[in-house]
Parts: structure tokens; sequence; C-alpha cells
């Protein structure tokens, strides 16, 4: 057996809302008065483990803290219980594009992108062709890149996330990236990236992309692990819960 | 026994800083590209661009010229209040940038994971430019106006200058730091900012405080920036300096410096959840 490529043992996050949640002299100044005591599990004793070469899906419902479970494998929350262990480099897709700044160039927000994930200068050299071939952007890649059309700069976004050359990519909604053409291409790669023992994570509201696309999968509800599983298997349990949940919800209302 | 732990303590802690500066170190491109990228965006949405960063306090130098000499009729001269207001500027802008280099990345922040300091330096790099730029502009004025004496103490800007950028990131990782459990700072630090020109000799001469008692010339000294303005004056007009004032500025920039960038860094792991 491998080392896992995740491992998440036990991870806990929680956030105490009045002080956590965009607080301001005011309302720092009203929790001197009333303190509030109780504390929000946004992800509640999660464990999982993701081995090299495999595709792990992340599904649930809204607030479930899937996206705060990224962060935490991104290493940019610090879980207050648990251990995350991570092999390899990550490199996240959380967001297309960050770091780029719409009133320069693509050339320089190529730069910019790269150098955010953790790149140096001279490897961003020597990667810039292709990436802007991959991209399919030679002729506008002088443009700034707010006249870059959503497709234009999705692929662009894209491009740089995986010149990034992860071992581990943090995937959350993107899968529908420029158009159908370009959409195959970043399957492929990410399909190569698997075959090269890569380790894909992947929050998505698209249960089909789930299923087709990931070995197995974790269905998070209120910050807990519902079930990890088969990819088909947990879609189709999640599927059975949502429909309960509307034929209930139907049933009142009606 | 307990001193033993103690020393494995700070000896872990030293380690800690030392692997976060090399991390820092790392990503100096980065920091680099994100302020070029900046000033170059600046320049791109405004006609005036980077002039702004000069033409603010050289306006603002003008209007105090204009008050003083012309209103209250206690003459001024335009080089001296205009280097003061540049160096003041400098200290000021890092305060309201370092509040907004946090502020406006928190998509950055929370996506990926880099040493946070690198923000605050990096708007720090786009504000030393600027003030770069607002030197040109005052030579331009104060020479024609035989404000320069000579250049002969022009080389003790490579002292100051660094003194004055260690200071003002001090100042910039505070704010930053604050920015994240008070997001309304910058409401806040116009105030402060204001206040803290008027205890600075930027709009009165030296002489005002030397004609005070000594408790209240000791009041007006204890403000860092009374040092480092006299110490870049005697570099840009070539008037005599104190080392005093090279002295005081340096240390009061170590301790701003040092407390400045410790409460960030101390800080840093819990910003993406408090943002």
């Amino acid at each position: 057996m491998s080392r896992p490529a995740v491992l998440a043992d036990s991870v806990s996050v929680s956030f105490r809302p009045y002080l956590d949640r965009k607080p301001t002299m005011r309302r720092t100044l009203a929790t001197f008065r009333h303190r509030e005591p109780h504390l929000v599990d946004a992800v509640k004793d999660v464990s999982f483990e993701v081995r090299p070469g495999e595709a792990f899906g992340i599904i649930g419902r809204n607030g479930a803290g899937k996206s705060t479970l990224l962060r935490v494998l991104a290493g940019t929350i610090k879980p207050d219980a648990g251990k995350i262990v991570i092999n390899g480099k990550t490199s996240t897709l959380l967001q297309l594009g960050l770091g780029f700044n719409p009133q320069l160039s693509g050339r320089r927000n190529v730069y910019l992108g790269a150098l955010a994930g953790g790149l140096r200068k001279a490897e961003i050299d020597d990667l810039f062709d292709g990436i802007v071939e991959y991209a399919e952007l030679e002729e506008a890649i002088d443009r700034p890149l707010k006249t870059y059309s959503t497709g234009m700069f999705s692929r662009l976004a894209f491009s740089v996330g995986m010149a990034l050359h992860p071992d581990i990519l943090l995937l959350d909604e993107i899968l529908s990236v420029g158009d159908e053409s370009f959409r195959d291409k970043s399957m492929e790669s990410m399909q190569s990236l698997l075959d090269r023992a890569g380790t894909i994570v992947f929050v998505s509201h698209s249960l089909a992309s789930v299923a087709d696309f990931c070995d197995r999968a974790m269905w998070m509800e209120r910050g807990q692990v519902r079930e990890i599983g088969a990819s088909g298997d947990v879609v189709e349990l999640y599927k059975a819960d949502v429909k309960t949940e509307q034929q209930s919800k139907g049933k009142r209302t009606g | 026994m307990t001193s033993l732990t103690a020393v494995g303590r700070t000896r872990a802690r030293a380690l800690r800083l030392g692997i976060y500066m090399g991390d820092l170190w790392h990503r100096r491109e980065f920091a680099w590209f994100l302020a070029m990228g900046n000033l170059k965006a600046r320049n791109a949405s405004t006609v005036l661009g980077l002039f702004w960063w000069v033409l603010n306090p050289l306006l603002l130098g003008m209007v105090y010229y204009v008050v003083f000499n012309f209103i209250f009729s206690s003459g001024r001269d335009i080089a001296y209040l205009l280097s003061g207001m540049f160096v003041f500027h400098f200290s000021a802008q890092s305060m309201t940038g370092g509040a907004n280099s946090i502020l406006q990345n928190s998509k950055l922040l929370s996506n990926l994971r880099f040493p946070r300091l690198v923000l605050p330096i990096a708007n720090l790099i786009e504000s030393t430019v600027g003030f770069m730029a607002s030197l040109l502009v005052l030579y331009a004025i104060a020479v024609p106006s035989g404000s320069v004496h000579s250049l002969r103490y022009l080389p003790l800007l490579l002292i100051v200058l660094p003194i004055h950028v260690l200071f003002n990131l001090g100042l910039s990782s505070f704010t930053a730091r604050l920015s994240v459990p008070f997001r309304d700072i910058n409401n806040i630090t116009p105030y402060v900012t204001r206040l803290w020109l008027y205890l600075s000799p930027v709009i009165w001469p030296l002489a005002f405080v030397e004609g005070l008692s000594p408790t209240g010339q000791f009041m007006f000294q204890l403000n860092p920036l009374y040092w480092i303005i006299a110490a870049y004056r005697s570099a840009f007009f070539g008037v005599d300096f104190q080392m005093a004032a090279i002295g005081w500025s340096a240390l009061s920039a170590a301790i701003i410096g040092t407390i400045g960038i410790g409460l960030f860094i101390k800080y840093e792991n819990k910003i993406v959840r408090h943002l």
C-alpha cells in the first residue's frame, strides 16, 4: 500500500459567529457586553483519505462545510482539532484567476497567477509559451484581461493552474471551463494528472460530473461525513435523500 | 527542567521565524510583481496614474503654504513644507495601504497559502516608488527656489530611507493586523494621521519645539517622525544634522518594525478565519 496523498483524521473547524464573522468595531464592543459562547461547527470530526491517482468528489448541500474543508486542505485554515497530512505539492483551483488583475495584460496575469501559486519567475519564463498555447490565446495575450470574454478568462486561469504541475489538485466547481472543445482538453489534462499518480479533490454540485469523473465520493452534511464510498453509490444515496426531503416539503406546503 | 524547555521553546520559535523568513524571501518576486502590477493598473485606470501619489501631498502642501503665507502672513518656505509633507505622506500612506492590502485581497488569502507579510510588503514597494517620484518633484521645486544649500549630505538618504521604510513596514503590518478584526479601520486612520501631521514638524518649523520647556520638547521628540523628517531635511537641503536624529530614527524604526511585523506574523494563521 502506498501512502495516501491526503489524510484527514478527525478534522474539526469551528467558528465563533460573532468574533470570526466580519467583525467590526461596533460588533467587537457589543461582544464585550454579552459574550457569545456558542461555537458553530463548520467541519466536525471529518476523517477520510485519498490515494494517489484517485479523483475524490465532495458533495453536499450549501453550507455543509465543503469549501471550508477545501481551505483546510489548501492550508489556509488551520483546523481546531484533528490532523491533516498532505503528501505532495497542492495547487488550488478553488477560484479561477487568483491573483489576476483585470487592468493588466494577459501576459502579466500569467506571471501574477503563477507567482501567486508559488512558481519562480524563471520557471514561468520557461513555461510561458506552453501556458498561452494551451489556453489558445496567442492572439490576445497582450490585451488587457478586462477585454477577455468569460471563456477566454477561464481558459487562461485554468491553463495557469495546470502549469503549476500539482500533485494534488483542489477544484471547486470549475469543470465546465470554456467551450466544448476546451472542456474536453481540460478533462484530458486532469486525466493525465491522475495517470501520473496525481490526485484530484473535487467539490461540486454537479452530481453527474462527480459520478462520472470521481472514483470515490464523500457526502457531507452539517459539517459531518454522511457517506463515503464509490462515487456512483454515494451520489445515488444523496439523490434519494434530496428527493425524500423535497417530497416531505411538498406534503407540508400541499 | 523548566529552563530547558524554555530554551527549547525559544529555539523552536527562532526556527519557525527562520522558516517564515525563508518562505518570504522565496516569494519576493511575487511581492514585486504584485506591486508593479498595481502601479501599472493604477496608471492604466486613472488619467494621471502614479502622479496622484505625488499630487495629493503636493496639493496639501500648497494649501498650507497659502494658509500660512497669505492668511496668517507668517512666511513658510515651500520646499521645507513639501519635504515634510512628502515624508509624512509616505508613512500615512503605509498605514491605509497596509489595511487595504489585506482587505482587498481576501480571495487570494482564503485560497492560497503564502506568507501573508507579502501583501503589506507589496504595498510598501508601491508606496516607495511613489515616494521616490515625489522626491523628483521636490527637487524640481526646491532647487529653483534656492532652498538647497548643498548636496553634501545627500548620501544620508541611503541611511534614512531604509530606516523610514522599516518604520513604515512596522506601521503597515500593524494596520494590516488590525484591519482583520476591525475592518472599518480606514474610517479612523485619516483622523489619526491628521493629528499626527500636526504633531510632526511638517507645517511648523523645528524652532517651535526648541522654544518649548524640556518636558514639552521631550514629548514632541518621542514622535519617531520628528527625527526622521529632520534627518531627511539635512539630506535634501544640506543643512546640518544631529547624529541623534539618525540614532533615534533607527531605534524607533527597529522598535516599531519589530512590534508591527511580530504582531502580524503571530496573528497571520487566523486571518482567513476572521476575514
